[in-house]
């Protein structure tokens, strides 16, 4: 279970103060979705970041299943990244020098599954996005599509407890955008798996289990 | 914290950033070879210095009054090619009213030949021959008595001995006032004095070390002869080759700063050229010592798979120019210390050898230093946001 309460966040650009977040608060449980909505510069990326731990808030606690990540230090964060979260981002997921199958790899020699376990847990992931003969390629020999479905299997791999997406299908077309939704939630809820996306297309919000509308930081709206 | 992966990591972004690891790995390179080649050059412009001004008359260690009983053989150790014998006495030289006290010395002529260069400087004239009554000079000296190649001079030892007459064989000029000044040659048969005491010019092996020679010899002989190497004997030259030594190495440390820059610059550009890749990693948990591991990996195998190959191209060009050698004999006429020839062979030390490379990596090493702290420090997301 993922609980964030009242989040503040804001940034400062040379003499002024803006204001990302203010009083966010939300739950997500395992295997849940959420769809984090809202028109660019809402504070969905923000948002995101916060609950991924990338960004600490200025105000607020996020608790993962009652641990308290303001309480970790930046290398027990880290640690906890490491194990807990999986990202999915907009463009650029994968990295440039690594095959589709070394990328996949990557978390999962982070947290230490390695040998045979890795090399099944890596040929499942590529059978179960759809391209198990991509392993060999580099990312940039293969579609934009392909691309963050293998970023989405990157980021499920080590079997995180929440995945959070940021605009994943924004460089997609509409149909594979969709694809790709409808596998991440699928797979993620297999994994029993909390996804959290932000997003601003229509078509993905009507998927999701819960939507939060966000707008100039502060939550519109909770379904 | 998973060491062994992040290098592995790190060989594959350099293997697979093939055109930048190449042009960066090229400017190391060419670095380390050039330093390579230019520290074995200084090594053989002074190894020819030394040939230089040793090969023309003094030989690598000089030993003197050794007694007629010792024999010189014994003098022959373990690096000594050979020793000539060198009788001496000071005599007057005599022409007309005009006279020259001069240090005569008796050599044999053949021996001289093979291991001195003295006779190369001959100006006029021939060398001197075993078993004649002649006298070689300077020309110095035989301009002050005035005299040429065919003429006569008187040689006189003493009041109370009557002066010999020889003939003037060959004069010769050298340029260095320890030799065109106050001393002449004769065989050892013509030198009019019989010496209580002899020295003997030690002539030695390519890699011998003269200073460990001339200590050998004072053990083994318990002290009793005046025994000193070249830099004891020679110790401006010493002096020369140390500045020389000292300042190859201001220069090389200078030559390396500088290019470092250009070298940190381009492994700057080369490490945040996928700085949003960075981010990712600290994204998924990657530690900032981890992160910094990888970076320092990345430019400890690109400097050391670069620095060695271009010691070993170096070290190749400095292997061949040391077989056939190279003429600076335009450049070093003038210079004293190439009396004899202006043929430079490059040697490889272990010194010039190691620094370039050594210095490449630490320098590459800094280079890693900048972008490592920075994405150490960075936040992931603010490095997702930037890019």
């Amino acid at each position: 279970m993922i609980v964030a309460e009242g989040i503040y966040k804001h940034f400062r650009s040379g003499t002024r103060s803006i204001r990302a977040l203010e009083n966010v608060s939300l739950e997500v449980g395992r295997g849940e979705g959420l769809v984090i909505s809202g028109k660019s510069g809402s504070g969905k990326t923000t948002l995101l970041h916060c609950l991924g731990g990338l960004e600490a808030p200025d105000k607020g606690q996020l608790l993962y299943d009652g641990i308290d990540l303001g309480s970790l230090s930046s290398k027990a964060l880290s640690l906890f990244i490491r194990k807990n979260v999986g990202f999915v981002f907009q463009r650029s997921n994968l990295f440039s020098f690594l095959t589709v199958r070394e990328n996949i790899a990557f978390p999962l020699e982070l947290n230490d599954m390695g040998g045979a376990g890795k090399n099944r847990r890596i040929d499942k992931l590529l059978r179960d996005i759809g391209t198990p003969d991509l392993g060999p390629a580099f990312p940039h020999e293969i579609s934009g599509g392909e691309m963050q479905r293998v970023a989405f299997a990157r980021a499920i791999a080590h079997k995180p407890a929440v995945l959070l997406a940021d605009e994943p299908t924004a460089s997609l077309d509409t149909d594979t955008g969709r694809l790709l939704v409808e596998l991440m939630i699928s797979m993620s809820g297999e994994q029993k798996c909390a996804i959290i996306i932000a997003s601003h297309d229509p078509d993905i919000v009507r998927m999701a289990d819960k939507t939060l509308f966000i707008k100039d930081g502060k939550v519109e709206v909770l379904k | 914290m998973r060491f062994l992966f992040f290098f592995k990591l790190a060989f594959l972004y350099v293997r697979r950033s093939f055109r930048s690891a190449s042009i960066l790995g090229f400017m190391v390179f060419s670095a380390v070879a050039c330093l390579v080649f230019l520290s074995s050059l200084a090594v053989g412009t002074n190894d020819a210095m030394i040939r230089n001004s040793v090969g023309l008359f003094s030989g690598g260690v000089s030993v003197d009054g050794i007694q007629r009983i010792f024999d010189p053989v014994s003098l022959g150790i373990d690096g000594v090619q050979d020793v000539l014998v060198r009788n001496k006495c000071p005599a007057r030289l005599n022409r007309g009213n005009r006279s020259e006290y001069v240090l005569l010395f008796g050599v044999d002529p053949d021996r001289e030949k093979k291991y001195t260069s003295l006779w190369k400087k001959t100006v006029e004239g021939d060398y001197l021959k075993a078993g004649e009554r002649e006298i070689f000079l300077s020309k110095p000296i035989a301009e002050k008595l005035g005299v040429s190649v065919g003429g006569r001079v008187g040689v006189g030892i003493g009041a109370e001995v009557p002066d010999a007459t020889m003939a003037i064989c060959g004069i010769y000029n050298t340029g260095i006032s320890g030799l065109d000044q106050g001393v002449a040659f004769v065989p050892y048969g013509a030198l009019p004095c019989d010496a209580e005491f002899y020295s003997a010019a030690l002539f030695l092996e390519k890699s011998a070390d003269a200073e460990k020679i001339a200590s050998s010899l004072r053990s083994s002989t318990g002290e009793k002869f005046e025994i000193k190497a070249w830099p004891e004997f020679m110790p401006d030259l010493k002096q020369l080759i140390d500045l020389n030594f000292v300042s190859m190495s201001i220069v090389m440390i200078l030559v390396f700063g500088i290019v470092s820059i250009g070298i940190s610059c381009a492994f700057v550009i080369f490490i945040l050229k996928n700085l949003r890749e960075y981010g990712v990693m600290k994204a998924m948990g990657v530690l900032a010592v981890e992160s910094s591991f990888y970076l320092f990996s990345q430019a400890t195998i690109l400097t050391v798979l670069a620095s060695l190959s271009g010691a070993a191209a170096g070290a190749l060009l400095a292997t061949v120019f040391s077989r056939i050698g190279i003429d600076l004999t335009s450049l070093t006429s003038q210079n004293r210390y190439f009396a004899v020839s202006g043929f430079v062979y490059p040697r490889i030390t272990p010194f010039s050898l190691c620094l370039p490379p050594v210095l490449a990596i630490l320098f590459g090493l800094l280079g890693a230093v900048w972008p490592s702290v920075y994405i150490a420090r960075e936040k992931a997301a603010e490095i997702l946001r930037r890019i």
